[in-house]
């Protein structure tokens, strides 16, 4: 423990000294400016640059051809009055924070626990197979859970009949679906996020383990003190991205959803397509409707930095 | 005593453990499972309801069909460059420019951070007409090369490689800057090679990425010369799907299909997970 | 009319630059000398980049020209909308009916009718029936937008005759007959009797009260009689079925391709499908390896206090010209050949030497021809002189056909109905499961639409 406290303190130490050292080396800094000039202009011309156009795009009355005379909002207040929207609204918000809360939980908890196999080939297999979900389509993935949840010949419903428990419709009962998507979007990525703390937990510096286990530390001490703390800045890194995601979740639920369930789980991402690329020639108002999803993305990150201060992103 | 307890408390925890990991394991296998087993299902057999663990009917005829209506090698040849060099590019690109973002003292660097985190947050339906029309004033549209270069750059990557540099230990690039290293010597001779887990990351998620990519190469392509193996699938896949077509394409030619275009991945994946596995177990076994 | 002296400069200057850049194409072109056609659909041509690049090539030879043939596998809508936007130059686009309408409506594609009237064989009403054009025009609107693919036909009950021969059981008319076929099916057979998938697929039992999918206007309103009180009976015995078992639990999941997959394997005496489809399921059970005797046939829908029998007929498939297309004459050209017989042939048996062979007008169809079932886009084509060479593949289609033309008609289609639909399907799924009662979801379901303003009573 003694150890760990120690070599923290020398690497912060170290860290401000090299700061204080390349306080006189900024003429250097256009070598790092050089190294972000194809990043920068891959942005500004695939994203940024179209992001202007798809501005004025949203405030035509568009055309695929002929005039497309301006409208200034009229195509967003057409969107913010439409009830639809909103509804689709809260199911995101709803289906986005479930999957964000046992999302973020469950690959810390798995990754943990893989990490805790002492046998190499054993993790590797099953780190590799946790990940083969990712591997699929959505519409492999969300077609065999369809198939799995079925009543009476679905996997699902044969177990908890062998169980004894009476039968359940998953997927045609809106509260329950609810639940399904948030989980088996869960179970999907897992394997993909587990990844990300796996190759966090490598750079963890083996000292510090031993050390530990010089005190007489147990592995459930070790997993608690060293390795869950390490992982603060990629819990950090998986959250933020997760939380930008929430808003953009889209082909899972337009692979598992039916009449039924559609009013409880549609979401901002359908809506935009429903609106706009079902259909031909709609694209202004989907535009708009895409833009406020990512003036809402805007806010909701803005949002969540000042409630958990991420350390200086 | 205690000992002991600490001893039992130990093989209770691995046991529990184990059994935690084995039942998410094998609700990870069945659709893997499953999926082999219904391509190699008959035609018919294919076509019934239910979760098959074995091929009711076995038969090669799915991945036949697959055989003799798709001229695989081009597309698995065009699938292949693009993501490959898509992935090279892109790990390279992004190292560097995470690398720039992790120093400190870099000015501006707060800014572009902010501006390269934004472009995460872009639907790509809202973009996506004026991408096209970017991509047709530049002469890309129904090049291999407009598809490598659909994102070339990501944020997500950036921010990642950004992570994995700002946690190598300060002494290590102390003292190489006391040797009079620049920057480019810094990343490339130290950053670089203690940064392979991330490397093996982002390059494994690019990869899997760019392979199952439909949307970009549908929208880039015209010429079927140019299309990608998962386009190329999709299409031979999806029009038994549509209603008007009289072409059935039954589950197990399907699931041949999905077994195809995920093979490369399934044989990628091992060697990259090498670095993953092997720095774990050298950071958590080594007594 | 300023706006549009502002944009003649504008458009002068584009036509400027445009004549250049094609005058600079042109010098190297001259040598081929040959304009090229391009079309974009999604549905049409073969199944593979090899067969699409010959279904171009089969094309361009009739019609001496480049073909520029792009099949969109996935994504069509988008990539429609892409390339439109993009100013790119389109000389055809495969449309469904509904899209057709947006185009209309923004005023993208041309206003075919005076080329129709003109033309030889589209203006032959053997060729196209007057009342294929009626389906193809765009309520509120004059013009006819575009040339009809293939003739859409209706949806309609299909079931196993087999089975039906075997049980003793006569051809339903009534809901009750119907309600016997599924229970007796379910007795001896042990599978369901009927699936569904989409709401529409409930439209032959809403023959029973005599009522229509999508709009009906009445005075003018736009009313949707599936959110009537007259359409109650037939939910109460859909709900009958699916209590009773008769009814496959899965319809809200399903989707058409689990339709036919479950018809196909034995595992449901009957759905609702279309008229097309009765030879295709026929030539796919021989095909791939389905039960000895398998024999799908079709059936008129219930009939009606009056007797009389409703069955709908699909979104019409249709080829358009954008406004901006480069090669008009060409676009039209094309669709007149599409509708000749080497188009009809090209549309349903393939291409020659690769779908099929010809010897002395004998056709033989290859193994490729086989599997593709006779379905290049057209697999039925309009004309009423078209006889598809092999009859012996199209067993069950005449009177499937029948069953079309005689009880068919064109449910009307508002560009709101996608909306509508979305509304109407959640509460009848409702009222089948028996989460509601069927008067409760008949009464919510016309709340919701009059409160979003999808209907207007």
């Amino acid at each position: 423990m003694e150890n760990t406290q120690q070599l923290a303190a020398r690497t912060l130490s170290m860290k401000s000294k090299l700061k204080e050292q390349r306080k006189g080396k900024n003429k250097l800094a256009w070598t790092l400016y050089l190294m972000l000039v194809p990043t920068i202009v891959y942005f500004v011309i695939l994203t940024y640059f179209p992001l202007l156009h798809a501005i004025l795009i949203s405030m035509q009355n568009f055309h695929m051809i002929g005039d497309r005379p301006f409208v200034g909002l009229q195509n967003y207040s057409q969107v913010l009055s439409d009830q639809t929207f909103w509804s689709t609204f809260g199911n995101t918000l709803f289906l986005g924070i479930g999957i964000l809360l046992i999302g973020f939980v469950a690959p810390i908890v798995i990754a943990l626990s893989l990490n805790e196999l002492l046998q190499t080939w054993l993790k590797r297999t099953i780190q590799m197979i946790i990940y083969i979900p990712h591997l699929f389509s959505w519409v492999v993935v969300g077609g065999l859970w369809i198939y799995l949840l079925t009543p009476n010949t679905g996997l699902v419903n044969v177990v908890l009949k062998l169980l004894g428990i009476p039968q359940v419709q998953f997927m045609t009962d809106p509260n329950l679906a609810r639940w399904v998507i948030i989980l088996v979007s869960v179970w999907k990525d897992v394997g993909y996020n587990c990844i990300l703390y796996l190759a966090a937990m490598v750079s963890i510096n083996p000292a510090l383990y031993e050390s530990a286990r010089i005190d007489g530390a147990t592995r459930w001490n070790e997993m608690w003190h060293i390795t869950l703390p390490s992982l603060g800045r990629t819990m950090q890194v998986v959250g933020l991205l997760s939380i930008m995601g929430i808003l953009r979740l889209f082909d899972q639920i337009y692979v598992m959803r039916n009449a039924v369930i559609e009013p409880k789980v549609d979401v901002l991402m359908t809506y935009v397509f429903d609106q706009g690329f079902k259909q031909i020639d709609s694209i202004g108002q989907a535009t708009a409707s895409a833009l406020l999803i990512l003036l809402l993305s805007l806010f909701l990150t803005l949002f969540t930095r000042r409630l958990v201060r991420y350390d200086d992103m | 005593m205690n000992r002991r307890a600490t001893r039992l408390g130990n093989v209770l925890f691995i046991t529990v453990n184990l059994l935690f990991l084995l039942v998410i394991c094998s609700s990870m296998i069945i659709p893997l499972w499953n999926a082999v087993a219904v391509s190699f299902s008959s035609n018919l057999a294919s076509m019934q309801p239910g979760i098959q663990m074995w091929p009711r009917q076995f038969s090669f005829s799915g991945y036949k069909t697959i055989w003799s209506i798709l001229a695989i090698w081009k597309p698995f040849e065009n699938s292949a460059i693009v993501s490959v060099l898509g992935t090279l590019l892109h790990v390279f690109l992004c190292s560097l420019a995470g690398y720039a973002l992790a120093q400190f003292h870099l000015p501006g660097r707060r800014w572009i951070t902010s501006l390269i985190l934004i472009t995460m947050m872009i639907p790509f339906q809202a973009i996506m007409v004026p991408v096209y029309v970017t991509m047709q004033q530049l002469g890309l549209l129904n090049t291999l090369f407009a598809l490598i270069l659909a994102g070339t750059v990501s944020g997500f990557s950036i921010l990642l490689m950004r992570n994995f540099f700002l946690s190598i230990p300060g002494e290590v690039l102390e003292s190489a800057t006391i040797d009079g290293a620049g920057h480019f010597r810094l990343y490339w001779n130290i950053c670089i090679p203690l940064s392979k887990a991330g490397l093996a990351t982002v390059a494994l998620f690019e990869f899997v990425g760019r392979w199952n990519d439909i949307l970009t190469t549908v929208l880039f392509i015209n010429d079927p010369n140019n299309y990608t193996l998962q386009v190329a699938l999709n299409s031979l896949i999806s029009q038994g799907g549509s209603m008007s077509s009289g072409y059935i394409v039954t589950d197990n030619v399907k699931m041949a299909g999905i077994m195809i275009a995920i093979l490369p991945l399934l044989l990628v994946y091992p060697f990259v997970q090498k670095y993953f596995v092997k720095g774990i177990f050298v950071g958590s076994a080594k007594e | 009319m300023r706006l549009n002296s502002q944009l003649v400069p504008a458009v002068l200057a584009t036509t400027v630059i445009a004549a250049a850049l094609a005058g600079c194409g042109n010098s190297t072109n001259t040598a081929a000398n040959e304009p090229t056609l391009t079309i974009v659909s999604n549905v049409v041509g073969g199944k593979n980049p090899q067969e699409n690049q010959a279904f171009a090539d089969e094309i361009g030879q009739a019609l001496h020209c480049k073909v520029n043939f792009i099949n969109v596998p996935a994504d069509y809508t988008q990539k429609v909308q892409s390339m439109m936007s993009s100013g790119q130059k389109l000389d055809v686009i495969y449309a469904t009916g509904p899209d057709l309408a947006q185009l209309v409506k923004s005023g993208a594609v041309v206003d075919l009718q005076s080329k129709i009237q003109q033309s030889t064989v589209l203006n032959d009403k053997n060729v196209v029936p007057q009342w294929e054009w009626d389906d193809i025009k765009i309520p509120q609107t004059t013009g006819i937008y575009a040339v009809p693919v293939k003739y859409q036909g209706a949806l309609m009950p299909i079931v196993r005759q087999d089975w039906m021969a075997e049980l003793g059981l006569a051809q339903p008319k009534t809901l009750n007959d119907f309600y016997n076929v599924f229970q007796t099916i379910k007795q001896k057979k042990g599978v369901y009797g009927l699936t569904l998938s989409q709401i529409y697929d409930i439209e032959p039992f809403m023959s029973a009260v005599g009522i229509k999918n999508q709009y009906v206007m009445d005075n003018g309103k736009r009313t949707i009689p599936y959110a009537s009180a007259a359409a109650i009976p037939v939910y109460e015995w859909l709900h009958k079925l699916f209590a009773d078992q008769l009814l496959d639990p899965n319809f809200v999941t399903n989707k058409t391709s689990d339709e036919r997959n479950l018809f196909l394997s034995g595992q449901v005496g009957m759905f609702n499908y279309w008229d097309a489809w009765v030879p295709m399921l026929n030539n796919l059970a021989n095909t791939q390896g389905a039960a000895q005797g398998f024999d799908a046939e079709a059936l008129p829908g219930a009939a009606g206090p009056d007797g009389k029998i409703l069955v709908s007929t699909g979104d019409t498939s249709v080829w358009a010209m954008p406004k901006n297309a480069a090669n008009p004459d060409l676009a039209f050209k094309f669709m007149e050949w599409w509708n000749t017989k080497p188009g009809e042939i090209l549309g349903s048996l393939g291409v020659k030497g690769t779908d099929y062979t010809e010897n002395n007008g004998q056709y033989q169809l290859t193994q490729t021809g086989t599997a593709e079932n006779m379905d290049h886009g057209d697999p039925q084509p309009i004309d009423t002189g078209w006889k598809n060479p092999f009859p012996d593949l199209q067993k069950g289609y005449a009177n499937a056909k029948q069953i079309g033309v005689k009880y068919g008609y064109q449910p009307y289609t508002l560009p709101d109905w996608n909306n509508a639909n979305v509304i109407v399907a959640q509460y009848a799924v409702n009222a089948i499961m028996g989460k509601l009662s069927a008067q409760d979801a008949v009464s919510q379901m016309h709340a919701e639409l009059l409160s979003k303003h999808l209907v207007d009573e």
